[in-house]
């Protein structure tokens, strides 16, 4: 297990080191640069060339990228536009965005599970069939269409809750602020849930067929007591693989749904410092958008172990090869 | 181990449903938590709340033109020597009066009385020399850098005096000095403390809204409401869905027309029409082949039906321009708009007379939604004069490097929103590339002008000039469209400064 989990962390290193030169050099391959869109119509290219000398944009790129990483590590990185430390920035849009996502996760599970294993166990009857069709649905509609739906029906024409926005005092205004994310919220949530609802499905349905459960059937387990007995955690095994990989959904489905709610989380960070080529708060966002992804799948990892003890043999055996 | 990660799973679990049910239980209970903007309750001690696309981008002075900041700030917080007032005068601000010299050369300002900082510092000349020597210093990145490049010295003889010596004569100089704002002697950002206007800088939120509140101790005439909030959207859906629901009091500006049926049969709004400055400008290279060919540029000018595009993107509102000035400067003259007017053969007839065959060329433009109709007209009115237009979509950071520093591009469309812009055609560097002699002539002669008559006239020609040689096709001037609630009223309905200025909005029970 010691062994295993050093292995994990070294490859989670050399995945953010690769990730770090990537999301630098596509930046660096985007026509277009921070100083332009800073300085606008009227100055001249004297002027530009001033601004991009003071950004540091004029060194080489192997100095600018040792300037950023040396800067994620002492914090002193700052924005081009606004001149704020970026850290200090990411980190005063993560009260909406990690509440909006963690409370989409939680609620798309909360749906999902049962509804994915209902149209497993009743496959075959109209109810079963029919959260299928619902999944499907769910996966063809766009997520932003959803939310501008939502926002027609509960904001502008029943006036029930806000139709975007959050609250000034933040989280002080608790009850603003949790009326600000549901709609957000349901809005993500009908996303992942349809996708989640048919991976539990099948899930099930391989569960249902298995041999341990028609043995346990077959030693006079009911249906209900041997799938909670046996099939629950067998069937929890694939199932939490994409727990994982949902969770990173719903952060990425935060920042296209930020926009069309007005929230000012990372989404819409994201979305104005690319516009205006903010190099540095684009650079640190989305690596701290990849480091969240990956130490998610490796949380993910470590969980199946526990759930399935196979995984840690295969492994044991193997020398690590899991990865 | 097992069992920890287990028991650690379940505390996850456990804890992520507890935080789910505290979502659904907090919002079927509590409705009335929807007014979160702080807008929606109408009383008159509440402050106004306006929704607006333009956020400040930095409050570092200096550098750009930095739109958003004068239009939230400037004359309502950081005022100005002069300030451009909502009808496009100039009028004096922190300048009580301005002396000017026989031979135009000498500016001396005595400044207002007992003018304070907002940190209750007293303003004096020392502080108006710092302001202005930082944006004519070599460092300096305003975009106002060059039309303030004429003061070659600034003197402060004692601490109610400026004193600004001239280069050259500038009759435009009061006109330019009110986008240099005055702050602290030595500081280089706008702060809370070294505004001197009637609002004071409260709070802001980076992405989200800057909110201003009455300074109560004003040398001038005191604001009518207590405090403004501007609120800053990306999506103007979101905004106009917030102008909707009561969680904003006025929407700055409205960027297309299907935003407005839905304010404007409701008595609880008011939509307001106006003159902006921004004008759309379809424009040539006009170094490169073939459109140092005037002829070409007629040409291609005449084959373009611009009420058909102002149309397609504003239906009944905005207005067809044939020059650069916008309606409300003193030079325009609607008669320009019928130089180049929409004629198809006669467009054909110069290009032929020009001798090229089969034109096609490129376009870059910003991929917005605006821009797509037009580009989308130009392209069919093209083709029917046997012209094809092959479009290159870009985003703006690649048009501020490609077009407008490295002039790499054939034409290409954009929007421009400064006020007396028309002399930058003056400028052969600008990134159109224009090099008319007598237009640069006329430019120095309306800065030597002895009266603002004189300047006009100067100014008026010139634009005569370019409506017909047509070194850029200007296609409509946009309408500046703002909604308000019903209650609201003290605002200007043109923008034709950069500032908004708040200090006169109120709300009627």
């Amino acid at each position: 297990m010691g062994r295993f989990i050093a292995v994990r962390v070294a490859s989670l290193i050399v995945s953010l080191f690769v990730a770090s030169v990537l999301i630098f050099a596509v930046l660096r391959l985007l026509p277009g640069g921070p100083a332009g869109s800073l300085l606008g119509v009227g100055t001249t290219a004297e002027q530009l060339e001033q601004l991009r000398e003071e950004l540091g944009m004029n060194q080489s790129l192997v100095a600018q990228y040792g300037d950023w990483i040396g800067g994620l590590f002492s914090g002193s990185t700052t924005s081009f536009v606004s001149g704020m430390p970026v850290n200090e920035l990411i980190a005063s849009k993560l009260p909406v965005t990690i509440p909006l996502s963690l409370a989409a996760f939680v609620v798309s599970v909360l749906v999902s599970v049962p509804l994915g294993v209902i149209a497993g166990v009743y496959r075959n009857s109209a109810i079963g069939v029919g959260v299928s069709a619902l999944s499907q649905l769910g996966l063809a509609v766009p997520v932003f269409w959803v939310g501008v739906v939502l926002v027609w029906v509960f904001s502008l024409q029943a006036g029930i809750l806000p139709s975007g926005g959050f609250p000034r005092q933040g989280w002080n205004d608790f009850g603003g602020a949790v009326s600000a994310l549901v709609l957000p919220v349901i809005t993500i949530a009908i996303a992942m849930s349809s996708i989640m609802v048919r991976y539990v499905r099948s899930a099930t349905l391989d569960v249902l067929d298995a041999d341990y459960i028609r043995t346990a059937r077959s030693i006079g387990f009911s249906r209900g007591g041997a799938l909670a007995r046996h099939g629950l955690r067998n069937g929890a095994v694939p199932v939490v693989a994409i727990l994982g990989i949902e969770l990173a959904t719903s952060l990425l489905g935060a920042v296209v749904v930020e926009n069309v709610f007005a929230l000012p989380g990372l989404g819409s960070e994201l979305l104005s410092a690319v516009t205006s080529r903010d190099f540095p708060v684009i650079q640190n966002l989305v690596l701290f958008l990849t480091a969240v992804v990956l130490v998610m799948n490796f949380a993910v990892d470590l969980i199946q172990r526990a759930i399935d003890p196979r995984l840690r043999l295969v492994s044991a055996s193997a020398g690590g090869g899991a990865l | 181990m097992k069992t920890r990660l287990s028991l650690a799973t379940l505390a996850l679990v456990s804890s992520l449903v507890l935080a789910a049910c505290g979502t659904g239980g907090g919002t079927g209970a509590n409705p009335e938590a929807t007014s979160t903007g702080g807008g929606s309750n109408a009383a008159t001690t509440e402050e106004i709340v306006i929704g607006s696309t333009n956020e400040p981008t930095s409050f570092e002075r200096n550098i750009g033109g930095s739109s958003g900041i004068s239009e939230t700030t400037t004359r309502n917080v950081y005022e100005g020597l002069t300030s451009i007032d909502e009808s496009g005068q100039v009028i004096n601000t922190l300048a009580k009066d301005i002396a000017i010299s026989d031979d135009g050369l000498t500016y001396t300002f005595t400044l207002q009385d007992g003018v304070k900082f907002h940190d209750g510092t007293a303003l004096t000349s020392k502080d108006v020399k710092w302001a202005i020597s930082q944006a004519i210093a070599p460092e300096s990145k305003s975009a106002r850098k060059s039309d303030l490049a004429v003061i070659q010295k600034i003197d402060t003889p004692d601490d109610a005096t400026v004193v600004l010596t001239l280069g050259h004569k500038a009759a435009s100089l009061p006109f330019f000095l009110a986008s240099v704002t005055v702050v602290k002697d030595g500081d280089k950002t706008n702060t809370a403390e070294n505004g001197t206007g009637p609002y004071k800088l409260a709070e802001y939120k980076q992405g989200d809204h800057l909110t201003l509140v009455k300074n109560d101790d004003y040398w001038g005439e005191p604001a009518k409401n207590p405090g403004v909030t501007f609120q800053f959207y990306n999506d103007e859906t979101a905004m106009n869905n917030a102008m909707r629901t009561g969680a904003l009091d006025i929407v700055l500006q409205e960027e297309t027309p299907d935003q407005l049926m839905q304010f404007q049969d409701d008595p609880q709004f008011k939509v307001t029409e106006g003159n902006s400055i921004k004008k759309w400008l379809w424009t040539f290279n006009n170094k490169v082949a073939p459109f140092d060919d005037v002829k070409v540029r007629q040409g291609l000018y005449t084959a373009i039906n611009r009420d058909a595009i102002l149309n397609a993107v504003w239906g009944d509102y905005g207005t067809v321009i044939g020059s650069m000035p916008p309606v409300s400067e003193p030079w325009y003259d609607a008669s320009y708009a019928e130089i180049h007017a929409y004629n198809p053969t006669k467009a054909k007839e110069l290009l032929d007379e020009a001798g090229v065959k089969d034109l096609s060329f490129g376009i870059k433009y910003v991929a917005e939604p605006t821009q797509e109709i037009i580009v989308q007209q130009l392209k069919s009115d093209l083709a029917a004069v046997g012209v094809t237009l092959n479009l290159t979509p870009i985003d703006d950071s690649a048009w501020y490097e490609g077009v407008y520093t490295n002039k790499d591009y054939e034409t290409t469309l954009m929007d421009h929103n400064n006020p007396r812009d028309v002399l930058w055609y003056a400028n052969p560097d600008f990134y159109w590339q224009y090099d008319n002699k007598k237009v640069q002539e006329l430019k120095v002669k309306s800065d030597e002008a002895n009266s603002t008559e004189e300047q006009t006239k100067y100014i008026h020609e010139l634009s005569g000039i370019i409506a017909e040689e047509a070194p850029s096709a200007w296609l409509f001037q946009a309408p500046q469209i703002r909604v308000s609630r019903a209650e609201i009223s003290g605002f200007s309905a043109d923008k034709n400064a950069e500032p908004f200025y708040v200090a006169n909005i109120v709300r009627s029970n």
